[in-house]
């Protein structure tokens, strides 16, 4: 995928290294396993195959499948906005994976006593907990327009996923007309799982403003957008953080 | 609270991950995690712009562990790894007084040369300088929508804040 992955991990006293360490290397290999089956970068990883017709769906390793049909749910719910049997080249679930995946290693970490465990893939983030009782992570939004600066700043359950045009290395197409396209200038969506986040976060950087009537009775999915001319939308129940009186020191 | 950081950072072909283990107070060496492949040469992409599965290297001088607990008001540097972004490798150096950063910089860069990524590095890299130190004064846990430059920032960053012993 082309990615990097930054995964933290905050736990409590007392807590042995050896399990941490254990569950950091189950994470990397999930990480890794996804990489080699749905890599379209790598000409033999079974989703190349699978987009070049060398193999079906059903001799693609399992997850193949899995994906592919939750891919199919969030392009249900996004109203058909994000697609990835719309993209040039062939069906590409990258924009699924990414966040599918880190998911997946965000549960390896979850096994034991931790307060809170965060996995960052490139600005796409999962989280579980908080830096302790009572302390919710914290995440800042990129602002599109000057990135010296933080757009807000959301109180993170779950995870939250950003898509742009500013953004270099995403490319957002418009399924319908099948042409680059963004509505907005940045589209980010929080909820309970990475993968169907940014999948919409997609969907709504594409669609535009039109697209928080999506997100509006999605339960869990909140959706903030910044348009092009600076104003900003959200859904109902955007998590904005409070504001802190002054920063700690 | 400050939480002492463990960085790992190892080479996979496509994705890298850094693994921060944030603990208090103990300090805990983890090196690296095994399976970690070996480290590749820096590649430079052959064009701009696109999102390439390239490889990712880690850390060439791993960030000590255990250091010295930070006194308040001693400015101290340092320099994290050597990391590859999409355009090459670059290392950041920050300085801190106590436990603030009071600078953030980069400490070498090697981009190819190309027009293109040199553009996007010159626009970008002052954006990221920024962007770590309006991080600290929003007390953030990360950042959602960073571009690909930033992480490789990041990683820089995050091992050279950890050789003096913060975050």
């Amino acid at each position: 995928m082309g990615t990097v992955v930054t995964i933290d991990v905050y736990t409590t006293d007392g807590m042995a290294g050896a399990d941490v360490r254990r569950q950091l290397a189950s994470a990397r290999a999930i990480l890794q396993g996804a990489d080699a089956v749905f890599s379209t970068w790598k000409p033999q990883s079974p989703m190349s195959r699978l987009r070049r017709g060398e193999i079906t769906c059903a001799q693609a390793p399992a997850e193949v499948a899995e994906v592919l049909e939750r891919c199919a749910v969030a392009r249900e719910l996004s109203g058909g906005w994000f697609d990835p049997w719309a993209m040039p080249g062939g069906i590409d679930p990258t924009g699924y994976v990414k966040g599918w995946a880190a998911q997946k290693a965000l549960a390896a970490l979850c096994a034991s006593e931790i307060s809170g465990a965060i996995v960052n893939a490139a600005g796409d983030i999962a989280s579980v907990g908080g830096l302790g009782p009572g302390k919710p992570f914290r995440i800042g939004i990129a602002e599109p327009f000057s990135p010296r600066r933080l757009a807000a700043v959301v109180e993170l359950t779950g995870a939250i996923a950003t898509s742009g045009t500013y953004e270099r290395g995403k490319h957002l197409i418009d399924p319908h007309s099948r042409r680059p396209a963004a509505r907005v200038a940045s589209a980010s969506v929080t909820g309970p799982g990475l993968g169907l986040a940014d999948a919409l976060a997609t969907a709504v950087a594409v669609a535009g403003q039109s697209g928080l009537d999506l997100i509006e009775p999605l339960d869990g999915y909140e959706a903030l957008i910044i348009a092009f001319d600076g104003t900003r939308h959200w859904t109902e129940h955007f998590p904005f953080a409070p504001r802190e009186a002054s920063p700690p020191s | 609270m400050k939480r002492a950081p463990i960085v790992i950072m190892g080479t996979v072909a496509g994705l890298v991950g850094t693994l921060t283990f944030h603990t208090t107070p103990a300090h805990l060496s983890l090196g690296t995690l095994p399976g970690t492949s070996a480290s590749q040469p820096p590649t430079v992409p052959g064009s701009g712009g696109s999102s390439h599965g390239h490889s990712t290297s880690g850390s060439s001088s791993p960030p000590k562990q255990g250091s010295a607990k930070p006194q308040p008001g001693t400015t101290r540097t340092a320099v994290g790894p050597a990391v590859n972004y999409n355009f090459g490798v670059l290392s950041v150096k920050v300085t801190v007084s106590g436990t603030r950063i009071t600078k953030v910089g980069i400490a070498s860069i090697n981009d190819g040369g190309m027009y293109r990524s040199q553009s996007i590095d010159q626009q970008a890299i002052p954006v990221l300088e920024q962007e770590a130190m309006q991080a600290q004064s929003a007390n953030i846990q990360g950042v959602s929508g960073a571009s690909y430059t930033s992480a490789g920032f990041a990683a820089s960053l995050q091992a050279a804040l950890h050789s003096l012993g913060l975050r």
